[in-house]
């Protein structure tokens, strides 16, 4: 493990860490617009050049310099300021005078390190050059030329990502522009994450441009729900509202991308099938009531548990508890997706199990006994082994085409066949309404956390199934999701001293066991 | 190298139309991809024999040089848009490319540039109506010792003046066979001998 | 310099010179089957020991860059390129042509000779798309020299096995610079690469590649035949051998010349090229190639043709040894606008500094040859240039910004006086690099 020393300070580094890493691990931002942690390096933009002190020659640049014993780099020099206001000069030399109408403008590289790095101020009294603005490159994005600084990013995700090569540069010198050839669009599935990487007003979303300024958008760390493998996403909203997912970086599950059908599911929680509140009997009932209702119809009955696939660990928790309190009941987990899902997969990160949360339904299930299967429950329901149901988040009735109990109970967010089935409806808040877990198809569990009020009359999963406990026998978790979870952890041994707090950011592994599909190559 | 730099937006897209290459093409072209250990070098030798065969690189040219390759048309694209001698857009039946880097300009390539131009009635940068000659400034072609010079489709006219462009110019009005290119060549120490 | 041997210009003036009959009889491949039996480090040994330097530009000793490297149980069973520098498009340098045109087999023979120095089985020369003429004669002698078993399987029965081909460019500039070439030979647009990896390490197609000028492989046979110590006898102590110079611009007698490191710049202008034309005087000379900084007469008065004296002298290069000589009658402002102009067609556009800011300088000179300049240009001009040398991934950043840094030095009042006589009467115009063509500058003598 090599020892450098970035501005004096001393740092003992991982083999094959850069100095723009090494710099960052001592606090030292070192501004760059071409490097991308999860891409090759280009060294074009110039912007993290660094003099070298010792143990090289210098000044070069920081993102191309690996860690080695003594190398001694200095950010923070009178020729580095230098540099980069020069770096800042160059790279605004041509680019248009644009950010009142920008879209980027607020999360622009350009503007961030010019107002940071940049001198005051132009010398400039010579044209710049034009290229064109507003050329769609598909449906999702739109390409404005002149804009582009040239750093290739999106062309090494075209070619080391999705490696389908499609955007390239083209011409040369200063009237080099990055596009499509021409007539052709881009139609792979992680677009999105070009829009992300592009430092500048390039690449632009066709969807959120102009919707709103983000400096009013506020952030929340959570898990894309789209499908097991969890992308790590910040949640952008607004006043109730949400504006857009974009992925957070996670190196063990998506590096920093998502595909855009998970990008696109930002506004689900705001669909016309969202139940907003509780029905008894087809008719709207207020949430104590509902309960009430389901708990006297669940009462002294053989009820078949279904824990949720797409509910959290902590609802499962509950729910999994609250049917040990049911003489003859037995917990299920389904196999398969709802027929609601678009059930799609390809080799990056998008597998073809809708659920993001199985492998907690069934991490849950184990710590009381274990669950059987869909095929068992369809078979028992049949073979009218069960009085009654009931189903967190899953549409149960939907994945057995059909087949129901006398009795049905559901708890979750969206309309289904099970909501249609059921003489007692609970909603519940959508994972960007309260603080869960879930834990992908890798074996991460992973924390989502409240962006937004919970809708209508929602709770939380777990305080749902509680409130339905409580009515029927009193309380089996409490309604503190932390607590729960605590719960879990010390019935398990994978997750021995596990807290919401200590799986922070990057979530916690329990062991993978069945890697459905593989994560984007990660650095 | 050209000093006019059309624009990849300029490469026009209805070029050629659905075009293949021939049976002794494809014969040369799996002799050329041999010499390579990657298919994707062979990218500027097809698309020479391209521009050879359809006189230039439209979109078509890329799309039937990328499928041969097995390539991205857009790396194609990139590729020959980088490099100045593939040509974007149609050009004359001869393309007259006349030096004006320092050691030609000092030599009087302006002079010539402009001579020219009177006589065919075009700037550079143009082409004459009847699509026989296209004119244009390129940057250093490493005649530097023997400017101004001019290279009319592949061969190298060197040492000229205003005589012995005319010369070549009307050699190929009346078409009647050029003057011998590079008269350099034997005097290679020597003043050049006009 | 009166009596030194002529190595690479031996065979120019022969008839049918390229051709492999007058090629042996001038005693060439003569060397080829020693070589191919000797011991491959003791070529490579030969070859430093001769000091030879790389002819291309940088000067690097060529023995030195084979030995680069890495040995065969460090290349994790990658093979070794070779690739020849043919690309020749520094403005003023136009030897190599010659070479490949009068004497394609002393290159052949110097490259297989490298090759099997390398353990390379397979090489390329690269030569600038404008020079298909050229490449078909080199194609030629390649052709001859495989039927007559210099080249392809089981070398003159030594079982050494080699093959040699051309690839032609396509019109870049940037080609000549190595991890350029490289890129452009893999299919990509010709683009340098960041070092490290250095293309002795990682070079084509990810493997060991050693990249030299045609001039430095063809002289290999004859250092291979007259041994390292004949060659390093040959010119100054540290720039060893002969060079060819390629002279234009204001002389008599322009051309390609072969005379030893080492000459005095005055005997090559004034006495090898006719001196300059009656009643005109020195103004100034660009030894290297356009990129290296120009030099005053009291600067070419002092340096001789050597990597050291220029350097000393005139803080400039001898560089590819492209010499442009300029007289009196030179209007310097127009030169450099020239020049600029140049590089900004040039650049390739991959990093910032190079490819934002040597358009820029192009436009302001442009203003400033057309009038419309003030003296805060002049400021702003140098200071671009300081910011570009040396913060690019190449040298091509440097060689946009030496010209301009040295003709602001050494002929700043030319600027000037420009600027002084634009003032009175001529109202700034905007130029845009867009269509350098039409308000593309003259320079030199009408």
């Amino acid at each position: 493990m090599p020892i450098v020393k970035v501005d004096g300070i001393e740092v003992t580094v991982e083999n094959g860490t850069n100095m723009i890493q090494a710099a960052a691990a001592v606090g030292v931002d070192i501004p760059h617009f071409c490097y991308h942690e999860d891409l090759s390096i280009a060294g074009n933009c110039r912007m993290c050049l660094v003099d070298v002190e010792a143990g090289g020659r210098g000044p070069d640049i920081a993102c191309n310099m690996q860690a080695r014993d003594g190398l001694e780099i200095r950010t923070d020099s009178e020729n580095v300021k230098n540099m980069r206001e020069s770096v800042m000069e160059f790279l605004l030399k041509n680019h248009p005078l644009d950010c009142p109408v920008c879209d980027q403008s607020g999360e622009c590289t350009l503007q961030d390190h010019y107002t940071s790095h940049g001198n005051n101020g132009s010398r400039l009294l010579d044209t710049k050059n034009h290229a064109p603005k507003r050329q769609p490159l598909s449906d999702k994005i739109v390409l404005d030329a002149e804009r582009c600084i040239a750093c290739s990013r999106c062309v090494r995700f075209g070619d080391e990502i999705t490696k389908t090569g499609d955007l390239r540069l083209f011409e040369r010198t200063d009237h080099t522009e990055i596009g499509l050839f021409p007539g052709e669009a881009l139609d792979h599935g992680y677009q999105g994450n070009l829009i992300d990487i592009c430092p500048v007003g390039a690449l632009t979303s066709r969807e959120f441009r102009f919707q709103k300024r983000v400096w009013y958008l506020r952030e929340t760390p959570s898990v894309c729900i789209g499908c097991a493998t969890g992308c790590n996403i910040i949640v952008e909203h607004e006043s109730g509202e949400v504006f857009r997912f974009k992925p957070r970086r996670n190196p063990d599950v998506n590096s920093s991308w998502m595909c855009d059908e998970g990008r696109e599911t930002w506004n689900d929680s705001n669909d016309f099938t969202r139940i907003l509140m509780a029905k008894v009997d087809g008719k709207r009932s207020d949430f104590a009531a509902a309960a009430t209702a389901a708990a006297e119809l669940l009462s002294g009955k053989k009820v078949a548990i279904v824990l949720g696939t797409k509910g959290s660990n902590e609802g499962n928790r509950a729910l999994a508890l609250l049917g040990a309190n049911l003489e003859g009941s037995k917990l299920f987990v389904m196999e398969g997706n709802d027929p609601s899902d678009t059930v799609s997969s390809d080799n990056m990160l998008k597998v073809e199990d809708k659920n993001p949360n199985r492998r907690g339904a069934t991490f849950v299930a184990e710590l009381s006994g274990g669950a059987s299967t869909g095929v068992e429950l369809k078979r028992a329901l049949d073979a009218g082994e069960f009085e009654a149901m009931i189903v967190l988040q899953d549409d149960a009735v939907g994945r057995m085409g059909g087949a129901t109990a006398p009795t049905v109970v559901f708890i979750g967010t969206h309309a289904n066949q099970t909501s249609a089935a059921a003489q007692v409806i609970i909603p519940a808040s959508a994972h960007i309404e309260f603080n869960g877990t879930f834990i992908n198809n890798n074996g991460m569990v992973q924390r989502f956390r409240r962006a937004l009020h919970p809708v209508g009359d929602s709770l939380p999963d777990y305080s749902a199934v509680d409130k339905v406990a409580n009515a029927l026998c009193g309380s089996v978790v409490g309604s503190d999701g932390a607590e729960i979870f605590a719960g879990i952890a010390e019935a398990s041994p994978a997750l021995k001293g596990a807290s919401w707090a200590s799986l922070g950011g990057a979530g916690q592994q329990i062991g993978s066991t069945q890697q459905a599909g593989a994560a984007a190559p990660s650095k | 190298m050209s000093s006019h730099q059309p624009s990849h937006r300029e490469v026009q897209s209805k070029g050629h139309g659905e075009i293949a290459f021939s049976a002794e093409q494809e014969a040369e072209i799996v002799t050329i991809i041999a010499k390579y250990p990657t298919m994707r070098s062979a990218v500027m030798p097809l698309l020479w024999i391209a521009q050879r065969q359809w006189g230039w690189i439209s979109h078509d040219v890329c799309r039937v040089v990328a499928r041969r390759l097995e390539l991205p048309p857009s790396h194609v694209l990139t590729v020959a848009t980088f490099y100045t001698m593939f040509k974007k857009t149609p050009t004359g039946e001869y393309l007259l490319q006349v030096c004006h880097t320092l050691s030609c300009a000092l030599a009087g390539a302006d002079d010539l540039i402009a001579h020219i131009e009177d006589k065919l009635g075009i700037k550079a940068g143009e082409t004459t109506p009847d699509g026989k000659f296209s004119l244009m400034r390129v940057e250093c072609l490493a005649s530097c010792g023997s400017g101004p010079m001019m290279q009319v489709n592949d061969d190298f006219y060197e040492c000229l003046d205003d005589s012995r462009v005319d010369g070549i110019l009307t050699a190929i009005t009346d078409g009647v066979s050029l003057p011998t290119p590079r008269p350099e060549v034997d005097q290679w120490t020597h003043t050049p001998v006009s | 310099m009166d009596s030194y041997p002529r190595i690479l210009t031996k065979n120019w003036e022969t008839p049918n010179s390229h051709t492999l009959a007058e090629a042996k009889k001038a005693g060439q491949y003569s060397v080829l089957e020693k070589c191919l039996k000797m011991d491959r480090q003791a070529i490579k040994q030969e070859v430093l020991d001769s000091g030879l330097r790389g002819r291309g530009g940088a000067g690097f000793p060529a023995g030195r860059k084979w030995m680069f490297v890495p040995d065969v149980e460090k290349r994790q069973g990658k093979p070794v390129y070779l690739i020849c520098n043919a690309d020749e498009s520094e403005p003023g340098t136009f030897k190599d042509r010659y070479c490949m045109w009068h004497d394609p087999h002393m290159l052949i023979e110097g490259m297989i000779i490298a090759a099997y120095a390398l353990e390379c089985k397979t090489a390329y020369i690269y030569l600038r798309g404008e020079f298909k003429y050229i490449q078909d004669r080199v194609d030629e002698a390649i052709e001859e020299a495989k039927a007559a078993g210099l080249l392809g399987k089981n070398i003159l029965g030594t079982g050494f096995d080699f093959e040699l081909y051309t690839h032609q460019g396509a019109g870049a500039y940037i080609c000549g610079e190595e991890t350029a070439l490289i890129s452009s030979i893999e299919g990509e647009r010709g683009q340098p690469r960041l070092k490290p990896p250095f293309p002795a390490v990682e070079g084509a197609w990810g493997c060991p590649t050693v990249v030299n000028n045609v001039e430095t492989l063809a002289v290999v046979p004859w250092v291979m035949a007259h041994g390292a110590k004949a060659y390093a006898a040959i010119g100054t102590e540290k720039a060893a051998g002969t060079k060819l110079f390629s002279v234009s611009g204001h002389v008599m007698k322009p051309g390609v010349y072969e005379v030893p490191m080492g000459v005095p710049m005055t005997t090559l202008i004034n006495d090898i090229c006719g001196g300059l034309k009656p009643g005109r005087t020195l103004k100034a000379v660009i030894p290297g190639g356009s990129s290296v900084p120009v030099m005053t007469p009291e600067e070419v008065g002092k340096a001789t043709m050597d990597y050291e004296s220029i350097q000393e002298v005139s803080g400039s290069y001898l560089g590819s040894g492209g010499v442009i000589v300029m007289d009196d009658t030179t209007d310097m402002v127009s030169a450099l606008s020239n020049l600029l102009r140049f590089y900004a067609h040039e650049s390739c556009g991959q990093c910032t500094p190079c490819r934002e800011g040597v358009g820029w300088m192009s436009q302001i000179l442009i203003r400033l040859d057309k009038g419309g300049a003030t003296e805060e240009d002049i400021e702003t001009l140098l200071d671009l240039a300081n910011n570009i040398h040396s913060k690019t991934i190449c040298f091509f950043g440097a060689s946009a910004a030496m010209p301009v840094q040295s003709f602001l030095q050494k002929f700043k009042p030319e600027f000037l006086a420009k600027i002084e006589a634009a003032k009175a009467n001529i109202v700034p115009e905007v130029v845009s690099t867009t269509n350098s063509e039409a308000t593309g500058s003259s320079a030199g003598a009408k």
